[in-house]
């Protein structure tokens, strides 16, 4: 399966907040959608889930129009909440049931799940007498409970402890690993990191960066090294580099313990290592610079 | 349509669930079923005034709280009139020499009222505080005529008892009412109008904040995303129709059958209010459920509007006041069931659920006249149902302030 976004538009009250946001995702793989606050993710997710219609653009599934209500989706909204009333599992068979699920099949899947979160034994309890944390899982649950081909997922991760977000990681790289389509919004890089293949990252509604993580790390750490030297600390070396060192490379800036340097053109590796030897420069760290999500993320959307 | 009955189903579990709701089901149903099986064991003669004490205990009674008036009657037209103790079996008369006097025990409530009689066709009452119900005037006005009549007899040489027995003839008269007879049917047509106004105003509110609470704990955007709005909305409603339907009918069912078995030991004394005929019960439960499906649907789209439950109150403060001026136009004009503002109150869908079958139980009405007003009524709820749904998906993510009604139309004309 292959779900397609293709130059989706949308103003509200005559203001335009997407300007054509494209992207694609298949089978088996992740997509993060990354952008800062009011970027226009959650717009894009409401467009796919059909709460908002796009004022231009389309949206396919294996190069047909996708009609969300057609297809089994695990729609988690960044403005999320269930029955607080009501027992877990009972609004869990309803939430299944409204999405076609027969119900003793609901009843099945909303225990296999429950379990899976390892909050199987709240089934009989009314869901406002759970811990927030608890009461989220109750929420990732219903998301799975009918059994989804395609995953949505709004800021999965918020109000979830360090335990509780690996369970989810773990349930996430399950899902990848059995051929669903997973697509989530984060702020939190590392959890994108951990499991998606490919990013988009959108940016006052239009896509700033699009593509395979790693060939996006590897286009942004190329001819950039990180530069550490054994009896300096880093302040001292970057001034000994910025003084000795400036026709061969120049500082872009630096982690903990170590520079980011960019050779000048013409410059090699070689030339460098030679210039280290000949300054008599201890050399601690050497290798190719490959920068975090994180890192990209605040080059691309940061003021 | 299956997940519209999955709506339907989780509606009406919460209000089987929700234990106010059971409890006061329960507790007024067996409350009125107990009452009334009580003269069974309880005397309520003295209630229902049908007393069976002894005219002795009554006159001890009666000497005990005998009323006092007071009376200046200079010319001595009345004050030794047999006429007096006629008309004022169980009262006292003492009499005053001077205005002032009199005025003073008045005002000191020696006396509950003066009467100062000027001649045989004048007098005035004195009285501290008049009642709403006091006829005291009305009585010494009697007084007053037969002492007049006798006066004139008197003067003209004619015989009194003569006279008073020729125009004072007993006439009797028996009464066959070949219609409806609007003081058999007043009662329980105000008693079902206070019904239907009280349906209305406790379960719409519950339907409104039932449609509000999906917005309240954030739950709407998995729903409008898992069903069609539509079969949200009319899920929640049609099941509070129902919860609120089974209710009065449990509560009204036991009562009535209740009644029914007890009926000789009530001696007939709530016919008025429990003797319902049929055709009259079939109008209310026709246009009642007609009239509430209408405004469940307005207070549903009206809950739509908030996104808190307790903004509810605020949003359905206009349609509230609506329906109390239906009721209280209603209940006023019971007694005129003919005239133009019960009529005109039976076509409109916001009034025809409880103005047509006051017209049926007490008026004149046609056959045609019925069925023209159920079909507007059947019409506009179709309308205002297709009205909420849209107003309440359109309502969906709009959190914050509620919306008024003129932007939510504004933006339904938008799209």
């Amino acid at each position: 399966m292959k779900l397609e976004v293709k130059n989706l538009k949308k103003s509200f009250a005559g203001k335009e907040v997407l300007h054509g946001i494209s992207f694609s995702v298949e089978s088996g793989k992740a997509l993060g959608l990354l952008g800062r606050n009011g970027a226009g993710k959650t717009t894009t997710i409401r467009i796919l889930m059909d709460v908002f219609r796009a004022n231009e653009g389309e949206i396919l599934l294996d190069g047909k129009p996708f009609v969300p209500r057609n297809h089994q989706i695990g729609y988690l909204p960044e403005e999320r909440g269930l029955y607080p009333k009501r027992k877990v599992l009972e609004q869990m068979v309803y939430l299944a049931m409204l999405r076609n699920v027969p119900k003793t099949k609901a009843k099945e899947n909303a225990k296999k799940w429950l379990e899976r979160l390892e909050i199987g034994q709240y089934e009989n309890n009314l869901l406002e007498t759970l811990s927030k944390g608890n009461q989220q899982k109750v929420q990732l649950a219903s998301v799975l409970v009918c059994d989804p081909e395609i995953i949505i997922l709004d800021e999965p991760f918020s109000g979830l402890d360090p335990v509780n977000s690996q369970i989810l990681q773990d349930v996430v790289k399950e899902l990848i690993a059995v051929g669903k389509i997973v697509i989530f919004s984060s702020h939190q890089m590392s959890y994108v990191e951990e499991f998606c293949e490919d990013i988009v990252i959108i940016n006052q509604g239009q896509v700033v960066l699009e593509g395979n993580l790693n060939e996006i790390k590897l286009a942004y750490g190329r001819e950039q090294l990180i530069l550490g030297d054994r009896n300096k600390s880093v302040q001292e070396f970057k001034q000994f580099c910025e003084q000795e060192l400036t026709e061969i490379l120049q500082v872009c800036g630096q982690t903990k313990d170590a520079l980011i340097v960019k050779l000048l053109e013409g410059q090699t590796r070689k030339d460098l290592l030679k210039a280290l030897l000949e300054k008599n420069v201890e050399v601690e760290q050497f290798e190719t610079y490959k920068p975090s999500l994180n890192d990209i993320f605040v080059e691309k959307v940061g003021d | 349509m299956r997940r519209f009955f999955t709506v339907f189903e989780f509606e009406f579990k919460s209000y089987l669930k929700n234990k106010s709701f059971m409890i006061t089901t329960i507790l007024i149903s067996v409350l009125l079923g107990a009452i009334m099986f009580l003269p069974n064991f309880v005397d309520l003669s003295d209630m229902l005034g049908t007393s069976t004490k002894t005219e002795s205990t009554k006159k001890d009674t009666d000497e005990e709280e005998k009323s006092k008036y007071g009376i200046l009657d200079q010319k001595g037209y009345v004050k030794d009139s047999p006429f007096l103790e006629t008309f004022y079996e169980n009262a006292e008369f003492k009499i005053y020499k001077d205005e002032k006097a009199l005025k003073k025990a008045v005002e000191q409530e020696e006396v509950e009222a003066g009467f100062v009689v000027e001649d045989d066709s004048h007098f005035r009452y004195l009285v501290w505080n008049n009642s709403m119900y006091n006829d005291g005037a009305e009585q010494f006005n009697q007084v007053m005529t037969f002492v007049h009549k006798q006066i004139y007899c008197q003067k003209h040489h004619l015989n009194f008892e003569e006279m008073t027995g020729s125009y004072d003839a007993p006439v009797q008269y028996k009464q066959e009412v070949l219609g409806k007879n609007a003081s058999d049917n007043y009662w329980y047509s105000y008693v079902l109008v206070v019904a239907s106004f009280m349906v209305i105003i406790l379960y719409c509110v519950m339907i409104a904040t039932s449609v509000a609470s999906e917005k309240s704990n954030r739950a709407i955007e998995v729903l409008v995303t898992s069903i069609d709005s539509k079969f949200l909305l009319f899920g929640k409603v049609l099941s509070g129709a129902l919860a609120a339907f089974l209710q009065v009918a449990i509560i009204l069912g036991v009562t009535l059958v209740s009644y029914q078995i007890n009926r000789d030991v009530w001696g007939n004394a709530l016919d008025p209010v429990l003797h319902i005929p049929s055709d009259v019960l079939l109008a209310f439960a026709f246009f009642g459920i007609g009239g509430f499906l209408f405004y469940a649907c307005l207070y549903g789209a009206l809950g739509a509007l908030v996104s808190k439950t307790e903004d509810v109150n605020k949003s359905v403060g206009g349609l509230q006041m609506i329906v109390m001026i239906v009721y209280v136009v209603v209940l006023m004009q019971l007694d005129n069931t003919d005239g133009i503002i019960v009529k005109v109150c039976s076509y409109l869908p916001f009034s025809s659920y409880c103005a047509m079958f006051v017209r049926i139980a007490l008026g004149n009405v046609a056959m045609w006249e019925i069925v023209v007003s159920f079909a507007i009524l059947v019409v506009s709820t179709v309308f205002v149902g297709w009205l909420a749904a849209k107003i309440y998906r359109m309502g969906t993510l709009r959190y914050g302030n509620p919306i008024s009604i003129r932007t939510a139309l504004k933006n339904l004309k938008g799209e």
